[in-house]
C-alpha cells in the first residue's frame, strides 16, 4: 500500500519579515487550496493512504471538506499519531510518526524553517517540499497538482536517484555536543535574544556557514551564491566571516531586501569539516530563524555533513515516472477511471 | 535588535508593576472594596509593555475594557488609576468612570473603553490628526480577537489603509471572546490573515515573549512613523483569569490553562535577564518588591481619598 504524508505549517509566511522586508503574505486559505490540488493528484497516482500533521488551523481537514462533491476522494486520509502542541515541534513530531508508519514520501508546505524541523525526524523518507514560507531555498515553487503527482510517483516506487537525492546539512554543536541542525545556513549573530526569530539585518551577522548557495537564492545563503556558488549536490560547503575586508558584494538577504555585504574572509568546507571557536553570548540563526542562544562561557561549532534528508525533484521524478509509463496506456486510464468511479 | 540592559530592566519593571496592580485588584475586588466590573490583564503583560516601549509621549493609544496594562505601560499614574478603580474623587475621572473609562490625554492615553471594538475608530481618528498635523506621532489601537469580528474593525482598517494613516492595529488574541473560544466565532486562526483584505501587512507574533512583541511592534510603529501606513500585528497570548473578576473561567480546558501558565511572560523575561547577567535574583526580587510597594501606596492613596459628592452626577456631563 502506497502512502504519502502531508506536513503543512499553518504559521509559515507570517513573521516580521512582512514588515522589515517584503515577505510574501501566505494566508492559510491558500495552503488549503494547495493541499486540495495535492490530494486530487495523489488520488490518481495509485496512493491509497494520506497521513497528515494535525494543526491548529486544520489545513488538511479543511482541504478535504472543501473539495467539490464531484471530487470526493476515496483515499484513506488519517491524522498522524501524535499530540499537537501548536508549535514548530509539531512538524518534527509528525515527521517521526510518518517515518515510523512507513510513509513513502512527505509533502511539506512551509519555508526553510519548516523543512528543518521535518528533516530532524524524517529519516530516509524523501521530502517533496512546496514553498509557502519566506526564505525558500530548500523548498521549491512547485504547483500543488504537480507536487501531488510527483509525491505519488515517489511513494509508488517510480523514481530514484538522481530524481530523489540526498542533501547536506550543518550540525550545530554547543560545547562539543550536537544541539541542532540546519539544511541551508547557520548564522552567528551579534544578537542576544531569539525574539521575533527572523533575521534581516546584515549589521548583526558575524559568520555564515552554508551547505549551498546560489545567486538566485533568497536569504543568507545568497551571500555564498554571490561569492562562490555551491550547488545542492556538491560535496562542499562554505564558511564566511563578515566584516571589513577586500570583498564587497550585494545579496538578497530577505524578499525585496538586497543589501551590501563586506566579506572579511571565506573558506570552502569539505564534508566532515568542522568550524570552531564562536564564543557566546550570541545567537545562532538556522535556516533564516534565530533558534539557539549561546550564553557567556559557551562555545559553538558547526560541522558540514552529507546526511541531510532525501529530497525529490518534481521535474526529474515525473520524467522518470513518464519513462516508466505512469501517465500512458491502460494502467493510467484505470487510475483515472478509478477516480471517476469514485466520483 | 538593540535593547540595552537598562531598557530591558525598565521593561521588566513595567511588567511587574502591571502584575502587581492587577494582583492587588484581585484581592480588593474579592474583599468587596471596589465598585463595578474589572477585567484583568494578568498574563498579557508582555503585549502592552513590548508595544509601549516603542512609543513616545506624543503618541496615542486607544485601549479596551481590559485596559489597566496599556495605561500603566504608557505611563499612567498609579495613584490616579487606583483611585479611579476605587471610585474616588482623586481618580482620573473623578471617580465617575471606573476601570473601563480611565484616560489621560496628556500622556496620549485616549481611554479604556467599555464597548468592544470601539478603540479602533478612535485610534484611526487620532492617526488622521497626526497625519494632518504632520507631527510625526502615531496611534496604536489595542483590541481583542472578538473585537476583530466587529464592524469597527472593518471600518477602521479600511479607512486607515485607504488614507495610509500612521496607526498600528494591535490585536491581543487571547483565544477567548468573553467565554467563546476563537474557533466558535471565527473561521480563521491567525487574525493577521485579515490584513491582506485591506492591502496592508499583517504579522503574527508570540505575545508572551516581550522581546518578540517589542521587535514586531517596533517595526510596525516605525512604518507608521515614516509614512508607510497601517499594520495589523497579532500577538498570541492568554489571560490568566476569567473574562471579568467573578468569572471562574470554567469554559477553559485546565490543560490549556496549565500549558499557557508555563509560558508566563514574566518568568520568561527573568530567565533571560539572569542568563545575560543583566541582573541577579536579588535585583529582580527588589524590583518586584518595589513595584508591590508602589501599588500599596496607590491603594492607601485611593482609600484615603473621598468619594464623589452625589451632586457630582450633574457635572462633566456636557462640555462648556
Amino acid at each position: 500500500m502506497a502512502s504519502v504524508g502531508i506536513i503543512a505549517n499553518p504559521a509559515s509566511g507570517k513573521d516580521i519579515r512582512r514588515l522589515v522586508a517584503y515577505g510574501i503574505c501566505f494566508d492559510n486559505l491558500e495552503k488549503v487550496n494547495i493541499v486540495k490540488r495535492c490530494l486530487l493528484a495523489l488520488a490518481v497516482t495509485g496512493v491509497d493512504r494520506v497521513v497528515y500533521m494535525p494543526d491548529y488551523y486544520g489545513i488538511v481537514p479543511r482541504a478535504v471538506e472543501g473539495l467539490a462533491k464531484a471530487h470526493h476522494l476515496s483515499l484513506d486520509i488519517v491524522e498522524a499519531d501524535m499530540e499537537m502542541t501548536g508549535t514548530q515541534i509539531d512538524s518534527a513530531q509528525a515527521a517521526l510518526a510518518m517515518n515510523q508508519a512507513g510513509i513513502g514520501c512527505i509533502i511539506t508546505l512551509g519555508g526553510d524553517g519548516t523543512n528543518r524541523m521535518v528533516a530532524k525526524n524524517c529519516g530516509d523518507v524523501p521530502l517533496l517540499p512546496i514553498s509557502t514560507g519566506t526564505n525558500n531555498v530548500f523548498p521549491q515553487m512547485v504547483e500543488g497538482t504537480i507536487a501531488g503527482l510527483a509525491a505519488g510517483a515517489v511513494a509508488c516506487g517510480l523514481a530514484d536517484f538522481p530524481a530523489v537525492h540526498r542533501t547536506k546539512k550543518i550540525v550545530v554543536l554547543k560545547n562539543g555536543k550536537p544541539v541542532d541542525m540546519a539544511l541551508i545556513d547557520a548564522v552567528v549573530l551579534k544578537d542576544i535574544f531569539i525574539g521575533s526569530r527572523a533575521i534581516w539585518d546584515e549589521e548583526r551577522i558575524r559568520k555564515v556557514v552554508v551547505t549551498r548557495g546560489e545567486p538566485d537564492n533568497i536569504g543568507i545563503s545568497s551571500i555564498a551564491g554571490n561569492l562562490h556558488p555551491i550547488g545542492i549536490t556538491e560535496s562542499k560547503g562554505m564558511a564566511i566571516d563578515l566584516g571589513p575586508g577586500n570583498i564587497s558584494l550585494m545579496a538578497p538577504l530577505a524578499p525585496g531586501l538586497i543589501r551590501p555585504i563586506q566579506v572579511a574572509a571565506y573558506k570552502i568546507l569539505e564534508i566532515g569539516e568542522e568550524i570552531n571557536g564562536e564564543k557566546g553570548p550570541l545567537v545562532i540563526a538556522l535556516d533564516g530563524e534565530r533558534e539557539v542562544e549561546v550564553g557567556e562561557g559557551e562555545e559553538v561549532s558547526f560541522q558540514l555533513t552529507f546526511e541531510g534528508p532525501r529530497v525529490a525533484d518534481p521535474r526529474l521524478v515525473l520524467r522518470q515516472a513518464v519513462a516508466k509509463g505512469y501517465s500512458q496506456g491502460e494502467q493510467a486510464m484505470k487510475k483515472l477511471h478509478r477516480l471517476k468511479e469514485e466520483n | 535588535m538593540d535593547l540595552k540592559k537598562e531598557q530591558l530592566l525598565d521593561i521588566y519593571k513595567k511588567m511587574c508593576t502591571i502584575r502587581a496592580f492587577e494582583s492587588k485588584i484581585v484581592e480588593i475586588f474579592a474583599a468587596g472594596k471596589i465598585p463595578g466590573f474589572v477585567h484583568l490583564y494578568l498574563g498579557e503583560e508582555a503585549v502592552a509593555t513590548g508595544v509601549c516601549a516603542n512609543l513616545e509621549t506624543k503618541d496615542f493609544i486607544a485601549s479596551t475594557h481590559r485596559g489597566h496594562g496599556h495605561l500603566i505601560a504608557k505611563g499612567g499614574d498609579l495613584k490616579s488609576m487606583m483611585a479611579e478603580v476605587f471610585g474616588r474623587t482623586t481618580g482620573y475621572c473623578k471617580g465617575k468612570g471606573g476601570s473601563m473609562h480611565i484616560a489621560d490625554v496628556d500622556l496620549g492615553i485616549l481611554g479604556a473603553n467599555g464597548i468592544v471594538g470601539a478603540g479602533m475608530p478612535i485610534a484611526t481618528g487620532a492617526a488622521f490628526a497626526c497625519k494632518y498635523k504632520n507631527n510625526g506621532a502615531v496611534a496604536v489601537a489595542f483590541f481583542g480577537d472578538g473585537a476583530s469580528d466587529r464592524a469597527t474593525f472593518h471600518e477602521a482598517l479600511n479607512l486607515a489603509s485607504t488614507w495610509k494613516l500612521p496607526v498600528v492595529f494591535l490585536c491581543e488574541n487571547n483565544g477567548w471572546a468573553i467565554s467563546n473560544s476563537q474557533k466558535t466565532h471565527q473561521n480563521i486562526t491567525d487574525i493577521s490573515d485579515r490584513a491582506s483584505g485591506y492591502g496592508i501587512p499583517g504579522v503574527s507574533v508570540d505575545g508572551n515573549d516581550v522581546i518578540a512583541v517589542y521587535e514586531a511592534a517596533g517595526a510596525a510603529i516605525e512604518r507608521a512613523r515614516k509614512g508607510d501606513g497601517p499594520t495589523l500585528v497579532e500577538c498570541k497570548t492568554w489571560r490568566h483569569r476569567g473574562h471579568f473578576e467573578g468569572d471562574p473561567g470554567a469554559y477553559k480546558d485546565p490543560k490549556d490553562q496549565e500549558e499557557w501558565l508555563k509560558k508566563d511572560p514574566i518568568p520568561r523575561l527573568e530567565k533571560n535577564l539572569l542568563k545575560l547577567n543583566y541582573a541577579v535574583q536579588a535585583d529582580l526580587d527588589k524590583i518586584k518588591a518595589d513595584t508591590e510597594a508602589d501599588i500599596e501606596e496607590a491603594v492607601k492613596f485611593a482609600e484615603s481619598s473621598p468619594l464623589p459628592d452625589p451632586q457630582e452626577l450633574f457635572t462633566d456631563v456636557y462640555a462648556d
